[in-house]
């Protein structure tokens, strides 16, 4: 038994290694041979060939906009937000609770779909209804541009940002703003000299987390960016890949090399300073309340900007595709529109082959991968936190590297590799490519679930006799439940909203929910469309709602038992 | 059950310096008896412990708990703490927050496989002798500190060890349930028959539990003997200063004879009694413990070690004056009834019985 301890670390770093360093490394030989059948001829053929392309200038002055526009809007959001909670007396701070879950309810694609159906020039619900009242010839708005991109990006992104400031906000010295206060500045003076520039790591960080993301966003720029022909790194690569008539993936690779990069160096640099976030915040407070700013007669008009965006983010999508659903074509919302509300797509998807497939493999890849994923990330997690060697270190960083990889191109790397096994085009190569690519998000939880069990608890029962797996099973998993349902859930949700790895490795046979949504939204097929989206969320939503009953019914049963 | 310890040594690196947790530990822990390990915190208490217990690994040594070698460097022996067949009592107790008081005494029983039956009874057994009846259903994170120590003692018991370790049960406890427990432990332990080895930085602690007191220093064994030959016959500066509060005064051997050794000092010649004689002219230490330094008011009969002092300071501590006393240009520590009739600033007489000072060699 004792030697399960020391095969424990290389074993998972040589499954974590397969996982990150594998779609990397063929990703790097692709860029460097001529096709997907001739890996290992060297050429630079791939990498002159889509650096010469006149596109790529527009793509590259595209992405650039795109992520940092939209690392703008969602980290300025999140600070007006995380400032209303913990510093002022806003009403209904509940409110501010949910917004970090949303993007587990609402799939990306649905979110910028559901915009396309509101703001789209030719028949978006709101320029229709402007339209109609202001009677106009010209649709107001036109979301198919860099800045509707921007915009729906931002507020997808808004969680992460959130999640970035809200505790770094809530943890700040308030004595420093205090001491300025004493010296004759006024609350917004405060704000400007001494608040923000504090905060300014947990800023710059909650910028680079939204520009990684972004980059690698896939759903925003194909939902919205490709009907108005505005290209991004990850719509270029899938340009190259799956429109035309032949699938170039030597130059997808080459193109993809630089995106990869990009995105790891900023992960990085986030990583730094994340650090110095903690730095920051740990000088700070000893547990005390800070005074809260009384926001007198700004208080309900501020909180109905919070109560908007709230509405914005969880009730429009879900309400917009609801309709779209359930009516015949697009129309103004209207006694005529509800008197023709039908089942008509409802039916047309659920006899669909193609949508019924999708959703069985969808549902099946979130609960198999989040189990598999999850039961992976007990263990990293444990040696990360627990065994502590200087192995377990080369663990963390190889785990914490795939956090930083754009899916679509992580997904051409995969697919050099798979191509050469049995496992293309089946679902286990979708399986193996999820887990890759959101493995942090299932170890984290679980990292921080290890912290908290102190090491005396697991001593104690190797002291009573218990073997390690013993221990493992009666003493520590089920003091990780919390942390495992929370890992599960997280896994389970974005497995089966997840596309711009899917994009690349879904093939006939293989088709995915959110792939199936894209292929509907481009047929502008947007009834079945948001019939199939509405039961995507309905499958999000029951997933969550399972994992934590059990995860609720398994501590209880321990507890009494 | 019997242990010995063989030159353990062990180091630690931490950020790029080399710290030594111990050094050639040669120990031999008598069967049955409670044995202590007490030194100054980062002394090693700790580490020899997780040593025994195998939660850590030495860096060479040999460590034998009865008949058979469990840590073997030369052997090439290790045995896995979970095969050990030790019981520990965990400062931090260890209670496993999502069993009750049953889960968490019968899981070394359930380990073992133990019939249900038996387990059920075992315990129930067990926390009788805790005095813990009736609490098998309680969740154990609901318990006080006195009583979540108690279980963490239970399950320590339950699979009746031959050898149970205690890494400083009782700091976690207020002061006056860290008295009452450490009384009990004397009495559950002493009823047992147990080999129990006991790290502490309290001394009081080790000299009220112990049978035998083992001192550390800086990763060493530098005294072994029973509570009072620690207290009272140690030679060692450290250990005296360590195991109570003491007066130090430094001196030259003026004469010796039949064990009785004087001693010049800046405070007068003090008369010692003696084990081993110290060279003639060598520069040595005495030491005076508070409590046996007798001050009188006013007049005092001519005696051997009689001096005569000034009050500096008087403190009043509740079962006694704590009184500093300048003798010429030496301050002493002294211990006063709380009915003496002196008052800061009085020539007060103080007696020494030869018999309680001790001459420190190193």
């Amino acid at each position: 038994m004792y030697r399960i301890r020391t095969i424990l670390t290389p074993g998972l770093i040589a499954i974590v290694a397969f996982l990150t360093v594998c779609p990397v490394v063929m990703l790097l030989l692709g860029s460097f041979s001529e096709g997907l059948g001739t890996l290992g001829g060297f050429t630079l053929a791939k990498y002159i060939k889509s650096y010469s392309d006149p596109a790529l200038t527009e793509v590259i002055t595209n992405t650039i906009v795109f992520t940092l526009g939209s690392a703008l809007v969602a980290t300025v959001l999140s600070l007006f937000m995380a400032y209303l909670n913990t510093r002022t007396n806003i009403p209904f701070k509940f409110l501010f609770q949910i917004i970090p879950i949303i993007p587990m309810m609402i799939p990306h694609i649905l979110f910028a779909v559901s915009w396309v159906l509101l703001l789209n020039p030719s028949n978006g619900l709101i320029n229709l209804v402007l339209k109609e009242i202001l009677n106009l010839k010209e649709s107001p708005f036109n979301i198919y541009s860099l800045f509707g991109m921007i915009l729906v990006e931002g507020l997808l992104d808004l969680p992460i940002a959130y999640l970035t400031i809200a505790p770094a906000m809530s943890s700040f010295d308030v004595s420093l703003e205090e001491s300025s206060k004493v010296c004759g500045s006024s609350n917004l003076r405060t704000l400007l000299k001494i608040t923000l520039p504090v905060l300014r790591p947990a800023i710059l960080a909650s910028i680079i987390l939204v520009v990684v993301r972004s980059l690698a966003s896939f759903a925003v720029p194909s939902a919205i960016g490709m009907p108005g022909r505005i290209y991004l790194f990850s719509t270029h690569i899938y340009r190259i890949i799956a429109t035309g008539f032949s699938a170039d993936y030597g130059m997808a690779a080459a193109v993809g090399m630089s995106a990869l990069a990009a995105s790891i160096t900023l992960i990085f640099v986030y990583r730094y300073l994340t650090s110095e976030v903690e730095k920051y915040v740990t000088v700070s407070s000893r547990g005390y309340r800070p005074t809260l700013i009384d926001l007198r007669k700004a208080r309900y008009p501020l909180f109905a900007v919070v109560g908007l965006l709230s509405f914005v983010l969880v009730m429009l999508p879900v309400l917009v595709l609801l309709y779209t659903s359930l009516v015949p074509y697009s129309m103004v919302p209207s006694l005529k529109a509800f008197g023709m509300m039908g089942w008509k797509h409802w039916s047309a998807v659920l006899k669909d082959p193609i949508s019924l497939l999708s959703l069985k493999n969808s549902v099946f890849l979130g609960i198999v991968g989040a189990t598999i994923g999850i039961v992976l990330s007990i263990f990293i997690a444990y040696t990360v936190v627990k065994v502590r060697t200087a192995a377990s270190g080369v663990l963390d960083f190889l785990s914490f590297l795939s956090f930083s990889f754009p899916g679509i191109v992580i997904g051409v790397g995969f697919m050099w590799f798979f191509v050469r096994t049995p496992l293309y085009a089946t679902v286990w190569a979708l399986l193996i490519g999820y887990i890759a690519t959101y493995l942090p998000y299932g170890i984290k939880p679980l990292t921080s679930a290890f912290v908290q069990i102190h090491r005396d608890l697991e001593d104690s029962s190797r002291v009573c006799g218990a073997p390690i797996l013993y221990t493992l099973r009666r003493i520590i998993v089920p003091l990780l439940i919390p942390g495992i349902v929370s890992g599960w859930i997280l896994m389970a949700t974005m497995f089966v909203r997840e596309l711009s790895l899917s994009v690349v490795l879904s093939r006939p046979g293989t088709e995915v929910l959110a792939v199936q949504i894209l292929r509907f939204a481009e047929d502008g097929l947007w009834g079945k469309l948001s019939a199939l989206g509405i039961i995507m969320i309905f499958v999000s939503t029951t997933l969550v709602i399972l994992a934590s009953l059990i995860g609720a019914k398994f501590t209880k049963v321990r507890k009494e038992g | 059950m019997e242990i010995r310890i063989k030159n353990l040594n062990k180091d630690y690196f931490s950020e790029g310096k080399k710290i030594t947790a111990l050094s050639n530990v040669d120990l031999t822990i008598p069967a049955n008896k409670i044995f202590t390990l007490l030194g100054p915190s980062g002394c090693g208490k700790t580490t020899l412990l997780r040593c025994i217990v195998g939660l850590e690994t030495p860096d060479s040594g040999e460590i034998a708990i009865g008949d058979d070698v469990v840590w073997s460097k030369d052997r090439g022996i290790l045995v896995p703490p979970e095969r050990r067949g030790l019981s520990m009592v965990f400062q931090t107790y260890a209670i496993w927050p999502h069993m009750n008081v049953f889960d968490n005494v019968a899981y070394p029983l359930q380990v073992r496989n133990e019939p249900k039956e038996q387990i059920r009874r075992k315990v129930e057994e067990t926390l009788r002798f805790v005095q813990l009846e009736g609490f098998e259903n309680r969740p154990a994170t609901k318990l006080s500190g006195g009583q979540q120590q108690r279980v963490a003692l239970a399950r320590a018991l339950a699979p009746e060890p031959k050898v149970i370790l205690f890494d400083e049960p009782l700091s976690n406890l207020d002061a006056k349930l860290r008295e009452e427990t450490r009384k009990e432990l004397r009495s559950f332990l002493t009823k047992l028959q147990i080999t129990a080895v006991y790290v502490t930085h309290d001394r009081i602690e080790a000299l009220s539990l112990s049978d035998t007191i083992a001192v550390m220093r800086t990763g060493r064994v530098v005294e072994v003997g029973t509570p009072k030959e620690i207290y009272f016959g140690s030679e060692q500066r450290f250990v005296v200063d360590f195991v109570g509060r003491t007066n130090l005064v430094e001196g030259k051997v003026a004469r010796i004879e039949n064990h009785v050794t004087l001693i010049d000092t800046p405070m007068g010649t003090i008369t010692c009694q003696t084990q081993i004689d110290p060279p003639l002219g060598s520069t040595v230490t005495v030491s005076i413990r508070p409590e046996f330094i007798r001050v009188s008011e006013g007049e005092s009969k001519k005696e051997t070690n009689t001096f005569r002092g000034k009050v500096e300071s008087l403190v009043f501590v509740g079962d006694a004056y704590e009184g500093e006393i300048k003798v010429g240009e030496t301050r002493l520590i002294t211990r006063i009834e709380p009915t003496a009739n002196i008052k800061e600033d009085d020539e007060v007489g103080l007696h020494i019985n030869p018999g309680q000072c001790s001459v420190l060699l190193r």
